[in-house]
């Protein structure tokens, strides 16, 4: 894909005004160590949000509390209208039996900084197997449609070669795709690139924009500064466990406000 | 200080074709091939005394090798093997996920049968299973405390054969589990997450990805226990049970020919050991799916490699 497509993103999938993910004072605690002290974000649909901040800032645990891998102590995280991991009936929680925690998971795709690919199974097979799985597509159907992902991440050659067999920056390509075939309302990616050789960064991130630009809901955990001014509409940056400023890309890169923003950016840029 | 003109001089002159292949003469190990002569002279040793020692009665073991008796002896010890084996291999994988379980009652109780079942020896537990009787003269099912559906006496249910399956096969469940746990444990927690996050439950993540990614690991000791239990299965000779060891122990009992026919049934357990080696190493090569780029080459593939290396090297020293 030609940059210039990406020049003004945000006219592109610009939000709608229906929110798909709300993070309302959430906290994390493991063992004695806060790592999560109250974080809100709202992420409307079409929207792009790239969070950054130093290593231990919480990102990565914040998106991993989205998709109830990690469970929250206090606060509330809705993803598509539901609670994340509970159901509120008469002003009491109770806890979702885990067939419904796999059902809303279904909807959310999750892009895994060391991809994660499963490593029995062939790139066709990882793609598939959700779909067939949890959809209960036919199968000759999800192979079609992951064949058409595949063309689309740009390694349709690749269908019946295994993970080990494919680098790095190929197998986030089939990570991205096998993400795709579940047609999710989100997407999170936790440092898709962090794990990557250099050259082979930009592969991944012009798949990210290219899904970006056709109006993707997605939540992007990165330290690709260039790929948050060009790709985001809006940027978060987190430090110890907070929130610490939001806003366009242009206000955040640019010209931030808070003192911490601009001494992350001064060590990354 | 080397000055430039005596640096290009250390510099190989370039010649233009490639430079010939290194032939040198090999070290020689004196010391290893003084090993090696003992060990030939102590093999000859055992070669000649097989041929010229009469007492080993090799027309005997001809005569016995392929008798009915044997052979249906030898029917029941893989048969025994095979049931035990499949016993052990459902029970260790249940025990296994038990074991691993966030329920302390399933946890604990996969421990503590584990923890019997390693620590009591097998041929006690058989001999056990043997006199079950004893302990509990009726055998129902029903509901707990409650009524019975079916019972009957236990020595109808618990026949020798069935307390050798089951001896066998409890105890194996023990081994296996841990062997199952460490092939479980084995697998990246990313992967397990990846599966999660797509969706899917938790019985389809351990079927699915879990435990086919486990096997990898799971297999060389299983194919280990299989091996040991293929051997471990003469001991229910003890129970009367008719498998080859006992039946060619009837037979010696009968015509005093100890020797021979411990010589048929040991060369009857090699050669099943042997298959399943074989199976073991295609079994491995199956769930090797996906782990290495290439997938190794097979047992006649290496030999000819061998004979090519040790060809090769022969041309060089003449």
């Amino acid at each position: 894909m030609p940059d210039a497509t990406f020049t003004e993103p945000t006219t592109i999938g610009a939000p709608s005004g229906e929110t798909v993910c709300r993070v309302v004072d959430v906290r994390k605690r493991f063992g004695a160590q806060e790592i999560l002290r109250g974080v809100s974000l709202e992420v409307k649909a079409g929207e792009v949000l790239c969070v950054l901040g130093p290593s231990g800032s919480g990102k990565t645990t914040m998106l991993r509390c989205i998709n109830h891998l990690e469970k929250i102590d206090s606060g509330q995280i809705w993803v598509d209208g539901g609670l994340v991991g509970y159901r509120e009936h008469r002003d009491r929680l109770y806890e979702l039996h885990e067939r419904e925690v796999a059902r809303r998971r279904a909807n959310i795709g999750m892009v895994f900084q060391r991809f994660n690919l499963f490593a029995h199974m062939t790139v066709l097979e990882n793609i598939t197997m959700a779909p067939v799985l949890v959809r209960r597509q036919k199968r000759s159907l999800a192979a079609e449609r992951a064949r058409q992902l595949l063309e689309r991440v740009g390694l349709g050659d690749k269908v019946d070669a295994y993970p080990s067999q494919l680098s790095g920056g190929q197998q986030q390509r089939v990570a991205i795709a096998r993400a795709l075939a579940m047609e999710p309302k989100l997407l999170l990616f936790d440092e898709p690139t962090s794990a990557l050789d250099p050259e082979l960064v930009s592969g991944v991130l012009d798949v990210m924009k290219e899904l970006a630009a056709d109006g993707y809901t997605m939540i992007v955990v990165t330290h690709e500064i260039g790929f948050a001014r060009e790709a985001a509409d809006r940027i978060i940056l987190m430090d110890q466990g907070v929130v610490v400023e939001s806003g366009p890309p242009a206000q955040i890169i640019d010209n931030p406000r808070e003192q911490r923003t601009k001494s992350f950016l001064s060590k990354v840029l | 200080m080397v000055s430039n003109r005596e640096l290009t001089d250390l510099q190989p002159e370039p010649t233009g074709t490639r430079a010939a292949d290194i032939r040198a003469v090999p070290v020689r190990h004196p010391g290893r091939w003084l090993g090696a002569a003992a060990v030939a002279v102590l093999m000859a040793q055992l070669v000649h005394t097989l041929l010229t020692n009469h007492r080993f009665e090799w027309g005997v073991v001809g005569q016995y090798f392929t008798t009915k008796s044997v052979l249906v002896g030898l029917l029941h010890t893989v048969e025994l093997t095979v049931l035990a084996m499949a016993i052990g291999i459902s029970l260790g994988v249940i025990l296994a996920i038990m074991r691993l379980s966030q329920n302390r009652v399933l946890s604990m109780t996969s421990w503590a049968y584990i923890w019997f079942f390693r620590g009591t020896p097998l041929l006690v537990q058989l001999i056990f299973w043997y006199n079950l009787s004893a302990l509990f003269p009726r055998l129902s099912v029903g509901v707990p405390f409650g009524p019975e559906f079916i019972s009957g006496s236990a020595n109808a249910f618990i026949t020798t054969y069935v307390a050798g399956i089951l001896g066998l096969g409890l105890n194996e469940g023990a081994y296996m589990a841990e062997i199952v746990r460490a092939g479980i444990l084995s697998v990246d927690e990313g992967q397990v997450e990846a599966a999660y996050s797509l969706g899917l439950k938790r019985v389809q993540v351990l079927w699915r990805i879990v435990l086919p990614q486990a096997m990898k690991v799971v297999i060389p000791p299983t194919g280990n226990q299989t091996i040991g239990m293929l051997k471990s299965s003469s001991l229910v000779s003890v129970i009367s049970v008719p498998e080859l060891l006992f039946t060619v122990q009837i037979i010696y009992a009968r015509t005093y020919q100890t020797i021979p026919l411990l010589i048929v049934a040991s060369l009857w357990y090699l050669a099943v050991t042997t298959v399943l080696t074989i199976g073991q190493y295609y079994v491995e090569r199956h769930f090797a799916k996906g782990a290495s780029r290439q997938l190794p080459p097979s047992p006649l593939r290496k030999l000819g490699n061998d004979l090519k290396a040790i060809y090769d090297a022969r041309r060089y020293v003449h």
